[in-house]
């Protein structure tokens, strides 16, 4: 028998426990063999109020079972969200959060209420790994009261899900995940891209233009389950784990270790049918097992 | 757009340095267009795909070319015949043919020979005469197959045909279409504005989502070589701001 895959991630119901990460899928419509059967949820590409044009090339740099990013966001802007993308989520079979970024939490705040109640927009998941602005380009998400903050104006503009994505550049994500969960949001994913740098031995320079990038993929994957595990021990919320998840069993790990669902995202770009495939893996574990439902998997999860 | 298990089929050498691998894709070879391009991957191979504009098609094969420049270009060159590779595409925007064009010159630089042959093939098809102008540094470097009415060589070092660039070498056409490093297709640029080009970027998706091949616009902004491009027209693009130099890239 076919295992119940059902997880539900605060008032949201998905059909399964793994989504699309953020930036990874675009905003769903770009290509025909990503597969939607068996999402739980999409997160779309990130999204600023206004349009963004992104940094200049290079943007990407393969490293080691990884890849380093800067895209710089690169986005239409809230107002073509709305128009171009939001009609077609609204007739799709799983639910669509928009990941939101801004340069101060009152900007959060607006984009938040710019997006609430527009049909095919399911909740909001915040990325906090912004530079704040007004307090000297400091980044939210490495500052308990900065991320508070910006959950809290986000929180105070919708009534639909927020989830908050964690960056791993901290050093105690517990500390960052309690205030968040204490501002109000309704979901933690854990973790964004570590920062790292490559350096180009032809130009002695960095190979990114930005000069750091995000790294993602299967090198941090180990690095990622850890912090996700210490979000899950120090809140009472449902944490989303992502990083480097590539296979079942590399889904299996996030969520053993106390995850309620996962983001698969660079495995896309190698494979657009990665998605369906970790999905069928952990419904064929869990049925060989004999676990009925997801539920049932054991958790290591001792509390702090 | 497919995603395949190809397997190999054979391989040749045509420069020195340079190999032409072939697979059987019957989906993608049927509906490629000149200037578009496959991003394969291949297990124990690099994390990424690696992108390659596909050089030849029978409607049921495909062709790339490549030379070692990478461990991955390397772990490719060293597969078997019938070992598979996983080869999704045909990706891009391909070169476009108006009809009735009589006269088309085809540049290539190095590994800028990579869309040609399917290039030659469709130009012929729209009627017209195709000149092909192939440069590389030494002759030893020129890749030895060739299509159309009129081949020229150019080398750097004058050790065959022209010395000098294939973009000096190159009389003017109705049509003309160019592939090889950023800093050649620039000079291309400056003589034939309205040429079309496929540039070359690092990539990572291939299929338009990750935003990593960003091609910088004359107008502002930046777009998709996998998408927009990788084929362009040569006066859109900024490249005083597009890298020129690659470890690996679409030609690669």
């Amino acid at each position: 028998m076919t295992p119940d895959m059902s997880v539900e991630v605060g008032a949201l119901q998905l059909r399964g426990p793994v989504l699309a990460a953020s930036g990874t899928f675009g905003y769903g419509t770009e290509v025909p063999l990503l597969e939607r059967r068996a999402l739980g949820a999409m997160v779309s590409k990130g999204i600023f109020l206004r349009p963004r044009e992104g940094t200049a090339p290079p943007r990407i740099a393969e490293t080691p079972s990884g890849m380093l990013n800067a895209i710089g966001l690169q986005g239409p802007g809230a107002d073509a969200l709305v128009r171009d993308y939001a009609p077609k989520w609204a007739g799709w079979d799983f639910p669509v959060l928009v990941n939101i970024n801004a340069e101060s939490a009152s900007e959060y705040g607006e984009l938040a209420a710019r997006l609430d109640g527009v049909p095919g927009i399911a909740g909001f998941e915040i990325n906090i790994s912004c530079p704040n602005v007004e307090q000297g380009g400091l980044y939210f998400g490495n500052d308990p009261r900065a991320a508070a903050a910006v959950t809290e104006a986000v929180r105070g503009r919708t009534k639909l899900p927020v989830w908050v994505k964690l960056t791993p550049m901290v050093s105690d994500i517990g500390v960052i995940a309690r205030a968040v969960e204490s501002a109000g949001a309704d979901a933690l994913c854990a973790i964004n891209t570590f920062v790292g740098m490559s350096i180009d031995l032809n130009s002695y320079g960095p190979r990114l233009s930005f000069r750091t990038g995000g790294l993602s993929g299967p090198a941090i994957r180990p690095l990622a389950v850890h912090l996700a595990h210490q979000a899950a021990r120090a809140v009472h919320i449902p944490v989303i784990g992502i990083g480097g998840i590539s296979s079942a069993e590399d889904a299996l790990e996030f969520l053993v270790a106390g995850c309620t669902a996962v983001q698969v995202g660079t495995a896309t770009f190698v494979n657009p049918k990665a998605i369906a495939e970790v999905h069928d893996g952990v419904a064929a574990f869990l049925e060989a097992k004999g676990f009925s439902s997801l539920a049932h998997l054991p958790r290591y999860l001792p509390r702090d | 757009m497919f995603l395949l298990d190809a397997p190999i089929t054979g391989r040749r050498q045509v420069a020195r340095g340079m190999f032409v691998i072939g697979m059987q894709a019957p989906e993608i070879a049927s509906t490629v267009r000149a200037g578009q391009f496959v991003n394969l991957g291949w297990s124990a191979g690099p994390l990424l795909r690696r992108p390659f504009s596909v050089y030849r098609s029978d409607g049921v094969h495909i062709e790339v070319v490549l030379k070692a420049v990478g461990e991955g270009t390397r772990q490719l060159l060293a597969m078997d015949v019938g070992e598979h590779i996983s080869c999704l595409g045909p990706l891009g925007h391909g070169f476009e043919f108006g009809a009735g064009t009589r006269t088309a010159v085809l540049i290539s630089g190095g590994l800028g020979v990579a869309p040609m042959p399917l290039a030659a093939r469709d130009a012929r098809q729209a009627g017209a005469r195709v000149t092909w102008v192939h440069g590389a540094r030494t002759a030893v470097e020129l890749c030895s197959e060739t299509e159309g009415d009129e081949i020229l060589w150019a080398t750097d070092d004058g050790s065959e045909g022209a010395r000098g660039t294939a973009v000096a070498a190159s009389p003017d056409a109705e049509l003309v279409l160019a592939c090889g490093p950023n800093r050649m297709l620039a000079a291309v640029a400056e003589r034939w504005p309205e040429a079309q080009v496929a540039v070359e970027t690092y990539m990572g998706c291939g299929t338009g989502v990750c935003l990593g091949c960003a091609v910088p616009l004359q107008r502002g902004g930046y777009d998709r070589a996998c998408r927009e491009g990788p084929v362009y027209r040569a006066a859109d693009i900024d490249w005083g701001a597009l890298p020129s130099h690659l470890a690996y890239a679409v030609t690669a």
